[in-house]
């Protein structure tokens, strides 16, 4: 979650990833996403945690830095020369994205409609 | 069992049926051919993998449509040096439920191609594409974008093309009374868009025929070199189903089996079937684009209008690429916009001033598609088949082309700056600095792409050790057994592929009826 938020947080008009959508966000991941996407959320997590030697922002784990140092970790993550890093922060915008453009917050606040709930509802017969 | 009835996911006693025609997968191929052989009066099992939603079981929020309508949870990625998304959809409908609806008719001049060049069966001359496209197109609803229907996004782009003097034009869609609500990856939430699971498929029941969904198939059946049906077992819906495991199913067919499970789908099946030929799995072929996103000082709306409402075909021929415009759900923005960490915070807060444009390429790069090595625990049998496909370097640089285009349409309609998404680039690029656009480098991990448009790995041909269906579609060898999706398609097209794959599904189909 801390990943997550910290890809993509508020600015000054618009709201960031919402701990408390992205907690629930991620309980349902768990239980319906496939093996082989949560395998990659979890390795994306970890990498994320622990990349900062990599970016120049310090020699400790991404949940320990200062919000100015771990803004400069996120943002170097996501151009850094490693492709596969790259990757990395791809993944957890990617994720973040899900649970960020579905917040009726931020879509009020760039004049988009809400979504309707999903209804997970097939034909039976 | 009664005739004409929808079987859905179940548990407990095998489900037998013995039918004439039994079509693997629902999407635009197999539902076009479903309709046609049921119309002429024989009995049809069409076994989809995925659900069937209706309308109103359409998903609203992205997550929702990777979970519901995607293949793989929308994970499926191109392997190579640069990993590449596919899209595709899992569901009755297939595909056509998730794209943007965008109906064109088979250039002429790919079908001379066809012709030449590997073998085309009599009755897929331009004259009876011309008469099949014209009656789906009667039967699919199909009509030009007008007016509101389109967004600001959309005349944007088409006002912008029309000043540079380039071709444009508001598509033609299977949805004539689309509302534009730019949500057609979710599956159309107002049933505008007609799609197999809201058309034919319905068809197929009224006509006495079944439709099995949640029913992927895991093996063709043969009685020597003869096809005589198809074997599979029910795989529930929801990944946290734990309940017991779905019933076997076999579907016994008396004239033979239509395989359209999409172009990464029906190679492998025949492979896992016993298929042996050379080139199946093999000519994977597809329309790889990417997009650049322009920033206006006022609000554009991006998501009101139709998905992709306008489109340029104007260097489809000197250079191979497509222009359109499309509607980027708000979830997959982030995604898109180069950066993290406040700098992309700072981006998405004008996500409504954003239109983002794409080009696709008629790509020459050729890739393969195989069965998964390792079996699969509940993704069911189609599940994570291996797609090798890198775009050659010559296919980049017309992307960069095509892109370099983009930016300069979109300055031209009054946009501030854009957003290339390119890495090696600044996030956000003034008028003065397209040049970099130009300059930036050709490898494929610099990019951001996206592989839609496939085609190949069962083509059509005359010469078996380089095709893997014969002129007619039936597959080399082996009798009562043809393809009819995208994977018998030879080429690309350089045009979006539905309109085609129906036509050429629905020749086959009358083809049978009338032997």
């Amino acid at each position: 979650m801390h990943a997550l938020c910290a890809t993509l947080p508020a600015s000054e008009k618009v709201p960031g990833v919402d701990p408390k959508r992205c907690a629930e966000f991620l309980r349902r991941f768990s239980r319906e996403a496939p093996r082989l996407p949560r395998l990659a959320l979890h390795v994306a997590v970890l990498v994320f945690q622990g990349s900062p030697p990599l970016t120049g922002a310090g020699w400790r784990p991404a949940l320990w830095l200062t919000p100015e140092a771990l803004a400069r970790h996120s943002e170097k993550l996501a151009s850094h020369p490693l492709y596969h890093l790259r990757q990395v922060s791809l993944m957890l915008k990617t994720m973040a994205g899900l649970v960020w453009g579905a917040d009726p917050a931020v879509r009020a606040a760039l004049f988009m409609e809400p979504y309707a709930d999903d209804p997970s509802h097939w034909r039976e017969r | 069992m009664t005739r004409g009835e929808h079987i859905s996911f179940r548990t407990g006693e095998e489900v037998s049926l013995s039918i004439d025609y039994a079509i693997v997968g629902s999407g635009p191929g197999g539902s076009a051919a479903a309709a046609i052989l049921s119309r002429a009066g024989f009995t049809v099992a069409l076994c989809e993998a995925g659900a069937w939603r209706d309308t109103e079981h359409m998903p609203a929020s992205l997550y929702g449509s990777m979970r519901d309508l995607f293949s793989d949870f929308g994970q499926l990625m191109s392997s190579g040096p640069a990993m590449i998304p596919v899209v595709q959809a899992t569901c009755v409908g297939g595909t056509g439920v998730i794209n943007s609806a965008i109906v064109v008719r088979t250039p002429e001049s790919v079908l001379d191609t066809w012709a030449r060049d590997h073998g085309l069966g009599d009755f897929l001359t331009p004259a009876a594409m011309d008469r099949a496209q014209s009656e789906i197109e009667a039967e699919l609803d199909v009509a030009a974008m007008q007016g509101k229907q389109l967004g600001r996004h959309n005349h944007l782009l088409l006002a912008a093309l029309q000043q540079s003097g380039r071709e444009a034009h508001a598509t033609r869609r299977n949805a004539a009374k689309c509302r534009g609500s730019g949500s057609c990856l979710q599956g159309c939430p107002t049933g505008a868009k007609r799609t197999g699971n809201l058309t034919w498929v319905p068809e197929v029941l009224t006509r006495g025929g079944w439709v099995l969904s949640c029913a992927p198939v895991s093996q063709v059946l043969f009685e020597g070199r003869q096809a005589s049906g198809v074997l599979g077992r029910f795989s529930h819906p929801r990944r946290d189903y734990r309940g017991p495991r779905g019933a076997r199913f076999r579907v016994s067919a008396r004239r033979g089996v239509l395989i359209a499970a999409s172009a990464t789908g029906s190679a492998p099946l025949l492979a896992r079937s016993g298929v042996r030929l050379a080139a199946l799995g093999t000519g994977f072929r597809a329309h790889p684009g990417s997009g650049i996103i322009g920033v206006y000082p006022d609000r554009v709306n991006p998501l009101c209008g139709t998905t992709q409402g306008v489109s340029s075909l104007h260097h489809k021929d000197d250079l191979g690429i497509k222009l359109e415009s499309l509607s980027l759900p708000l979830d997959l923005l982030p995604g898109r916009i180069a950066g993290a960490g406040p700098t992309l915070a700072r981006t998405l807060a004008r996500a409504n001033h954003t239109a983002m444009w794409i080009a696709a390429v008629n790509a020459d790069a050729v890739g393969t598609v195989t069965p998964a090595r390792l079996p699969t625990f509940r993704g069911g049998p189609f599940g994570r088949n291996i797609v090798r496909y890198q775009p050659l370097v010559s296919d980049t640089a017309r992307l960069r082309q095509g892109c370099a285009i983009l930016a300069r349409l979109h300055f031209e309609a009054g946009a501030s700056s854009v957003l290339p998404g390119i890495h090696g680039l600044p996030t956000e690029l003034s008028r003065d600095e397209i040049h970099l656009i130009d300059e930036a480098p050709l490898n494929n991990r610099a990019w951001t792409w996206i592989l839609s448009h496939l085609f190949g790995t069962c083509a059509l041909g005359s010469d078996p050790t380089r095709s893997v269906v014969g002129p007619d579609l039936h597959v080399h060898g082996y009798r009562n057994l043809h393809v009819v999706d995208a994977s018998c398609l030879p080429t690309t097209l350089g045009v979006n592929p539905q309109h085609t794959i129906q036509a050429v599904a629905r020749l086959t189909a009358e083809r049978l009826a009338n032997a």
